[in-house]
C-alpha cells in the first residue's frame, strides 16, 4: 500500500517537473516579446541580455496615440472586422461539411475525401497568381468581405479533423431520433450540433487565428494603408521601431487569449465523457 | 526607396519579399492592360501608331480638368510632413484647372506592375531607379519628354543616366531623378583619440586619417579593441550587399557588362575584385561575428550611440535615426534634452567614405589611395501608364522637381539632390554626394531587371567571406587570392545560372 | 448495392426508355419538368439554361477561344493599344470550360430528373411537388445543400488555382516573356528541360531526400509531444489544468511570423543567447549562418514545435474528453496499469481519430515555407542551385518561381513533387483505419 502511495507522489512529482518544464519553454519567449514591448529604449540591443533594463508605457501609448502614420488602432480594427466574420461563416462551413461527410453515404464521398486531401498538397504561393487575377476580375481588391470570402471559402478544406471528430459520436442517437421523425437538418441542429461543442470551439479558434495573423493575402489584396490588417502593417514598420513592433505583436495577442480563456469551458468540460455511449 | 534589394534581402524584412512574392507573383501576369480586366485605368485612348520620339501622342499639352492624380511618396516624405506641404502648394497651383493630388496612400515599396493593369495603382510614383526601371520591360510608365523641363539643366548626366533607356533605336527618359543615395560613413567625433591632431593627421588638413583612409581607420580599429574589450572601430554587416560590393567596384569589379546593361557579362569577379575581398576580410578581423548576419545592421544606432562602435557606414536617409539614439545616450548621461541635441549633433559626423590602397594591404605604411567606389541609387519620380491625366501628371512632376521644392525637401529630409544648384546651395553632404557622383565614384545600381537576381548569391559569398574571419585557421576558405577568385567567380556562375540557365530554350 | 444498378442502367434506359417529356427535357432544360406540371422546377431549370446561354455568348465562346489562343495582340501603352492579357485569358478560359461542364452536369440531371418523374408516373405516382423537392434538401439530400456552398468556394480559391498553375507549367509563362508579352502553350518541354538539366537532379534529390526527412520528424516531434502534453494535463493529479493549459496557448496566440521573426532574433549572433554565450567568455555560435547546416535544421524542427504543438495539444485534450471512460474503467477494474491502459485504449482511439489529423500535419509540414524562409532566408549554398541546405522543396520553388520569375518552371516542379507527395499521402490514408473503419468507435 505504501509503495503505490509512494509511486503515487513520485508520478505527482515527475508531472509537475516537465509541466513546469514545459511552460517555461512556452513562456520565456512570450515574456521575453512582452517585457520588450515595456522597454523604455526602443531598441532591442540596449537590452542586459535577454531583457531589458528600464521599463514604459510609452510605446503603449505611442501606438495608440501616433497614427499619422501607422494607424494601428485602425489595423486592429480592420483585422478584428476580417478574422471575426471568416471565423463566423468558416466555423460554419467546416462543421455542416464535416459532418456531412461523416454521417452521409452518398456517391462521390470518397472521392471528395481523397481529392481535399490531395489539393493540400499544392504549395499555396503558386496559386496566388491566379488568386489575384480572380479578384481583379470580381473587382474585390481593396475589400474586406473579398478576404473574408476567401478564407471561409478555403475553411471547409480542413474538414478532415472535424470530421474525426464526428465519426467518434455513435450514430445510435442519430437513428433514435430519426425514427422520430426528425429530418436530417434536425438531428444536426438538435442533437449533434450541442455535444460538439469542443470541436465547435477549436475550430473557431483555429479559424479566427489563422486570418488574424495571415498577412500574405491582406498583403496581396488591400492596397490601401487604411485597409492594412496588423499583420501587414507591423510589417511595413521601419527598421529601428522595433519596440511598436513588439508592442503590436503583444496586443494581437490578447484577444486570441481572451477567446481562449473564454472558451476554455467549453473546449474542455464541453462533453463529459459519459454523454457519449452512455 | 533605399536600395530596395538590400532590403528585401535583410533577413529582418524579409515579409517585403513575400508580399514581393504575392505582388511580384500577382504583379508579373497582371502586366499589360488586359483588355478583359475590369475597372482598368487604360489611358485616355491616344491611338496614334506614330513612333512615339516626340511623345505628343502621350502628352497633348493640355491639361486634363478636374482630376485628381495619387502620388506614391516615400514613407519619411511623408512622415516629415514635406509630402503634405508639396500636394498643398500644387494644388494651390493648379487649382484653376482643379488638378487635385492626393497621397496614395500605398506602401512605397508597391509594384506598379501588379497594380497598375488593374487599375490600382497611382498615377505618379517616387522609387528607385531599379524599381523604376523594371516596369519599362512591360511599358507601365510613360516617358517623359524631359528636354522640356525645368530642371533638365541642372541634372547631371550621371543621374539622367540611371533612367536611359533605349528602345527600337529612339531614346527616352523614363522618370527625372530626384535624389542620390549612396553610403556614407559615420562616426563620433568625440571618440577620436584626444592628441588625434598630431598623431593621427599625417596630412595636416584637419580631418582625422581614420575617416579620410580605410588604413588607417583599420590601425585605429585595432587600437580600440586593443584598448578595451568589447570595443569596437568600423564595424559594418558584411553580408549586406549594397556595400560591400562597393569594394569589389574600386578594384576592377562591376555587376553587369556594357555600363550595366549586358545580364550575360557578370564582372563581380571581373579585373583585381579579389583585392576589394581581401579588404573586406581584413577589416570583419577587426569586428564580432556580428558582421556575418545583420546584426551589425540593426544594432549600429544604438552601439554608436553608446560607443561601442566608433564609426559605420551607410546610406545618408537614417541620420535621423542615428542622432536620435545619441541624443537619447546623452541625455541617460544627465544631459538635459537641449544640451543633448546640440552636443550629438556636434559629435555625431556623416561624411563621404575613406581611400583604399591601392595595394588592398591596410597594414601597409603610407599606401598609395584610391576612392572607394560606392554602390548608389537615384530615386526620381515617373509616371504610371495607366493614368488618365498623363498632362497633369507631367505638371506634377515639373512642380515637384523645381528648385523651391527640392531645397524644401533637402532642408525637410537632408537628402543629396541631383540638382546640381540645390547641391551647390545646401552645401555639407549633399554637396558631397553630388561631387561623387560626377566624379564617377558613385555607381549606380542597375536599372535593369535582371538586377533582382544578383543579390541572394551575391549576399550569400560575402556572408561566408565574412564567416571566413571567424573560421579556426585551418578550416579557412579564403585565406589566399587564388581561393577568393574562385570563390567571386563562383558567384558570377550562380547569378549567371540564376538568369538563363533555365530561361534559354 | 441496389444504387449502382440503377446508375448503370440509368442514361442507357432514359434514352431507350423515356418517355414524350424525357425526351422534352432533352431537348430544352425544364421542359420535361413543365410538362408535368412542376413549374417550380422547370422554371429554375429554364433560368439556369437562360443564363448560361447569357454568360456563354456575352464572354464564354470568346473565353474558350482565349483559352487556345492565349492572346494575339500585344498590349502596348504608349500608343494606346489594349492588348491581350495572357494570363487573364488563360485562368477565364479555364473559368469557362468549368462553366460549360457545369452546364453538363445540370443538364444530365434535368434528364434524370424528368425519367425519375415518369417512372414515378408509370408506378402509378404523383410528381413531387416544387415544395416536396425542396424539403427533400433538408433531409434525404441535406448533403448536396451542405456541400454546395463549400465546394463552390472550394473549387473557385482551390481548384481553379490549382488547375491554372498545372497549366502554366505547360507554357512559356515567366522570365522575359510575362504580359504583356504573350504566352504560348510550349507542349512537355518544361519537363524535357528539367529531366536533361544537369544541375537540376543533384539539388532535387538533395533536397528531396532532406524534405521527407523533415516532414516525418516534425510530423512525429509535434504529434507525440502535443498529445503527451494532453495526457499529461488529463492526469487526476494535476490541479488547475487550465493555467497549465495557459502556458502554450500564450505560444498558440502569438501569430506565426513574430514567433519567427523573434527566434530568428534570439540565435543570431547579436541575440540573447549568443550574448549569454559570450559573456561566459565562450566563442559565439553560429546557429543560423552559412556553415550551420545541422544545428539550423535542429532549431528549425524545435521552432516549429513550439509552434504547432499547443494547437496539437488543445485537439487531443478536445478528443480525449470524448473518451469512453466506461471503457477506461474495466481496464483499470481488470488491472491494466497507466501504460497498457495507454497502450491498448487511448492510443488506437486517439490514432484513429487523428489520422487525419497526422496526414494534415504531414502535408503542413512537408510544404512548410515559413520556417526556413523566416530563420535562414535569402542564402544560396554551394551544390545547390539556387538552393540552401535547409531549403525545403517549396522553399526552393519560391526561389526558382518568385525570386527568379520561371513560373512555369515553377509550376513543373511543383507538379511533379504534387504527384509523388499525393502518391505517399493517398496510399497512407487510404490504408489507414480512419479511411477504411470509419465507424470503428461508433
Amino acid at each position: 500500500m505504501k509503495s503505490t502511495k509512494t509511486l503515487r507522489v513520485m508520478d505527482t512529482v515527475i508531472t509537475h517537473v516537465i509541466l513546469v518544464a514545459v511552460c517555461f519553454v512556452f513562456l520565456f519567449p512570450c515574456l521575453w516579446l512582452i517585457l520588450a514591448s515595456f522597454s523604455k529604449s526602443g531598441s532591442i540591443y540596449s537590452f542586459d541580455g535577454f531583457f531589458p533594463s528600464e521599463y514604459s508605457l510609452d510605446t503603449f501609448k505611442m501606438l495608440f496615440t501616433d497614427t499619422d502614420m501607422y494607424n494601428y488602432p485602425r489595423w486592429f480594427r480592420n483585422t478584428l472586422f476580417i478574422a471575426s466574420m471568416s471565423c463566423l461563416i468558416g466555423t460554419f462551413l467546416v462543421i455542416l461539411t464535416a459532418y456531412t461527410m461523416s454521417r452521409f453515404q452518398f456517391r462521390g464521398r470518397k472521392t471528395i475525401m481523397k481529392t481535399t486531401l490531395v489539393l493540400g498538397m499544392f504549395p499555396s504561393f503558386m496559386g496566388m497568381i491566379a488568386v489575384y487575377i480572380i479578384m481583379t476580375q470580381f473587382g474585390l481588391i481593396n475589400k474586406m468581405w473579398g478576404l473574408i470570402l476567401i478564407y471561409s471559402s478555403g475553411a471547409p478544406m480542413g474538414y478532415l479533423t472535424q470530421k474525426g471528430f464526428f465519426d467518434t459520436i455513435p450514430g445510435s442517437i442519430d437513428e433514435a431520433a430519426r425514427i422520430d421523425g426528425a429530418t436530417n437538418f434536425q438531428v444536426f441542429l438538435k442533437i449533434n450540433l450541442p455535444i460538439s461543442m469542443p470541436i465547435i470551439v477549436y475550430t473557431a479558434l483555429t479559424s479566427f487565428v489563422f486570418p488574424w495573423s495571415d498577412f500574405i493575402l491582406p498583403k496581396l489584396l488591400l492596397k490601401e494603408k487604411d485597409l492594412y490588417t496588423v499583420a501587414v502593417g507591423l510589417m511595413s514598420l521601419g527598421e529601428t521601431e522595433f519596440a511598436r513592433f513588439a508592442a503590436g505583436s503583444v496586443f494581437i495577442a490578447v484577444p486570441i487569449v481572451i477567446l481562449y480563456f473564454c472558451l476554455m469551458r467549453f473546449l474542455v468540460d464541453g462533453m463529459t465523457a459519459g454523454a457519449v455511449k452512455g | 526607396m533605399r536600395k530596395k534589394g538590400y532590403r528585401l534581402l535583410a533577413g529582418l524584412l524579409c515579409i517585403g519579399l513575400l508580399s514581393g512574392c504575392g505582388g511580384n507573383a500577382g504583379g508579373n501576369d497582371g502586366k499589360g492592360s488586359g483588355g478583359n480586366s475590369a475597372g482598368t485605368d487604360t489611358q485616355n485612348a491616344q491611338t496614334g501608331d506614330g513612333a512615339a520620339a516626340d511623345l505628343s501622342n502621350i502628352y497633348t499639352g493640355e491639361l486634363e480638368r478636374n482630376v485628381t492624380i495619387r502620388v506614391l511618396e516615400n514613407d519619411t516624405a511623408i512622415e516629415q510632413g514635406y509630402f503634405q506641404e508639396l500636394i498643398d502648394a500644387f494644388n494651390e497651383a493648379y487649382a484653376e484647372y482643379g488638378i487635385v493630388a492626393v497621397d496614395a496612400n500605398m506602401d512605397q515599396y508597391s509594384n506598379l506592375a501588379d497594380d497598375g493593369p488593374y487599375g490600382y495603382g497611382p498615377d505618379v510614383l517616387y522609387q528607385a531607379n531599379d524599381v523604376l526601371m523594371k516596369y519599362v520591360d512591360g511599358k507601365h510608365i510613360y516617358p517623359i519628354p524631359v528636354q522640356n523641363l525645368e530642371c533638365y539643366a541642372q541634372i547631371p548626366d550621371r543621374a539622367w543616366e540611371a533612367y536611359r533607356r533605349e528602345i527600337d533605336g529612339t531614346t527616352y527618359y523614363m522618370a527625372v531623378p530626384v535624389n542620390v543615395q549612396t553610403s556614407m560613413l559615420y562616426y563620433r567625433k568625440d571618440l577620436l583619440p584626444e592628441n588625434w591632431e598630431t598623431e593621427w593627421d599625417d596630412n595636416g588638413n584637419g580631418i582625422p586619417d581614420m575617416v579620410e583612409s580605410w588604413s588607417a581607420m583599420y590601425r585605429f580599429s585595432k587600437l580600440r579593441m586593443e584598448e578595451k574589450e568589447g570595443q569596437y572601430g568600423y564595424m559594418r554587416s558584411m553580408y549586406d550587399v549594397y556595400f560591400s560590393s562597393s569594394f569589389l567596384f574600386s578594384y576592377g569589379g562591376y555587376v553587369f557588362g556594357n555600363n550595366n546593361t549586358d545580364p550575360s557579362d557578370l564582372g563581380f569577379s571581373a579585373g583585381d575584385s579579389w583585392m576589394g575581398a581581401s579588404v573586406l576580410l581584413q577589416q570583419a578581423s577587426l569586428m564580432n561575428e556580428g558582421c556575418i548576419d545583420d546584426t551589425i545592421t540593426v544594432n549600429a544606432y544604438s552601439k554608436l550611440a553608446d560607443g561601442t562602435y566608433f564609426a559605420t557606414m551607410t546610406t545618408p536617409d537614417v541620420y535621423t535615426l542615428f542622432l536620435k539614439e545619441l541624443i537619447l545616450a546623452y541625455q541617460g548621461q544627465g544631459m538635459s534634452e537641449e544640451e543633448a541635441r546640440a552636443l550629438a549633433e556636434e559629435n555625431l559626423v556623416m561624411t563621404k567614405v575613406p581611400m583604399l590602397p591601392a595595394s588592398a594591404d591596410l597594414t601597409e605604411e603610407n599606401p598609395e589611395l584610391i576612392p572607394l567606389k560606392t554602390m548608389g541609387g537615384v530615386n526620381g519620380y515617373g509616371i504610371s501608364a495607366y493614368t488618365k491625366a498623363p498632362n497633369a501628371c507631367l505638371a506634377f512632376v515639373e512642380f515637384a522637381t523645381s528648385y523651391d521644392m527640392i531645397m524644401r525637401r533637402c532642408e525637410l529630409l537632408g537628402i543629396a539632390p541631383a540638382r546640381s544648384d540645390v547641391a551647390s546651395q545646401r552645401g555639407g553632404t549633399s554637396e558631397m554626394i553630388y561631387q561623387s557622383l560626377e566624379e564617377g565614384n558613385v555607381v549606380l545600381m542597375p536599372s535593369i531587371t535582371e538586377v533582382d537576381q544578383i543579390w541572394t548569391p551575391a549576399q550569400s559569398f560575402f556572408s561566408d567571406l565574412a564567416k571566413d574571419a571567424f573560421r579556426e585557421p585551418g578550416e579557412r576558405k579564403y585565406d589566399d587570392p587564388d581561393k577568393l577568385k574562385a570563390g567571386l567567380t563562383q558567384v558570377d556562375t550562380q547569378i549567371y545560372d540564376a538568369i538563363f540557365t533555365l530561361s534559354g530554350n | 448495392m441496389k444504387k449502382k444498378k440503377m446508375r448503370t442502367e440509368g442514361v442507357s434506359q432514359m434514352f431507350l426508355h423515356g418517355g414524350k417529356n424525357v425526351r422534352a427535357s432533352m431537348c430544352l432544360m425544364g421542359l420535361g419538368q413543365l410538362l408535368y406540371g412542376q413549374i417550380g422546377k422547370g422554371l429554375l431549370y429554364l433560368f439556369v439554361l437562360a443564363l448560361a446561354v447569357f454568360y456563354f455568348v456575352q464572354r464564354g465562346f470568346a473565353d474558350i477561344a482565349g483559352l487556345i489562343t492565349l492572346g494575339t495582340k500585344e498590349a502596348d501603352t504608349w500608343l494606346g493599344i489594349e492588348g491581350d492579357n495572357s494570363v487573364i485569358m488563360l485562368l477565364m478560359g479555364i473559368l469557362s470550360v468549368i462553366a460549360a461542364i457545369c452546364l453538363l452536369v445540370c443538364y444530365l440531371s434535368n434528364v434524370k430528373d424528368a425519367y425519375e418523374t415518369q417512372k414515378i408516373c408509370e408506378r402509378g405516382g404523383k410528381p413531387a411537388s416544387f415544395r416536396e423537392d425542396l424539403k427533400q434538401f433538408l433531409d434525404k439530400k441535406f448533403y448536396k445543400t451542405v456541400l454546395f456552398l463549400p465546394i463552390l468556394g472550394v473549387c473557385v480559391f482551390n481548384i481553379l488555382p490549382i488547375i491554372f498553375m498545372i497549366a502554366i507549367a505547360f507554357t512559356n509563362y515567366g522570365g522575359t516573356i510575362v504580359p504583356p508579352k504573350l504566352v504560348d502553350w510550349v507542349g512537355g518541354s518544361n519537363f524535357v528541360k528539367l529531366a536533361t538539366l544537369s544541375q537540376f537532379s543533384p539539388t532535387f534529390l538533395k533536397i528531396l531526400s532532406w524534405n521527407i526527412i523533415w516532414a516525418v520528424l516534425s510530423t512525429a516531434l509535434n504529434y507525440f509531444a502535443g498529445l503527451g502534453l494532453a495526457l499529461l494535463l488529463n492526469k487526476d493529479c494535476v490541479k488547475g489544468k487550465a493555467l497549465w493549459r495557459a502556458f502554450p496557448v500564450l505560444a498558440y496566440a502569438v501569430p506565426g511570423f513574430i514567433t519567427l521573426l523573434g527566434f530568428k532574433f534570439m540565435f543570431s549572433y547579436g541575440g540573447p543567447i549568443n550574448q549569454i554565450i559570450t559573456g561566459m567568455g565562450q566563442k559565439a555560435v553560429g546557429f543560423l549562418d552559412i556553415d550551420a547546416k545541422w544545428i539550423a535544421r535542429l532549431i528549425g524542427l524545435l521552432v516549429n514545435a513550439w509552434i504547432s504543438v499547443p494547437s496539437i495539444m488543445l485537439l487531443a485534450t478536445g478528443l480525449l474528453s470524448n473518451r469512453d471512460a466506461s471503457q477506461m474503467e474495466s481496464a483499470k477494474i481488470d488491472g491494466a496499469n497507466a501504460f497498457q491502459q495507454f497502450r491498448h485504449i487511448t492510443l488506437p482511439f486517439v490514432l484513429f481519430s487523428t489520422t487525419p489529423v497526422l496526414i494534415s500535419q504531414f502535408i503542413g509540414n512537408f510544404n512548410n515555407f515559413g520556417i526556413f524562409f523566416f530563420l535562414r532566408g535569402g542564402l544560396y549554398i554551394d551544390g545547390y542551385f539556387l538552393a540552401s541546405d535547409t531549403d525545403l522543396l517549396i522553399n526552393w520553388l519560391y526561389n526558382l518561381s518568385i525570386n527568379n520569375n520561371y513560373y512555369s518552371i515553377g509550376a513543373t516542379i511543383s507538379l511533379v513533387i504534387f504527384v509523388i507527395t499525393s502518391l505517399i499521402s493517398l496510399s497512407i490514408y487510404t490504408g489507414s483505419a480512419s479511411y477504411r473503419e470509419e465507424d470503428t468507435f461508433r
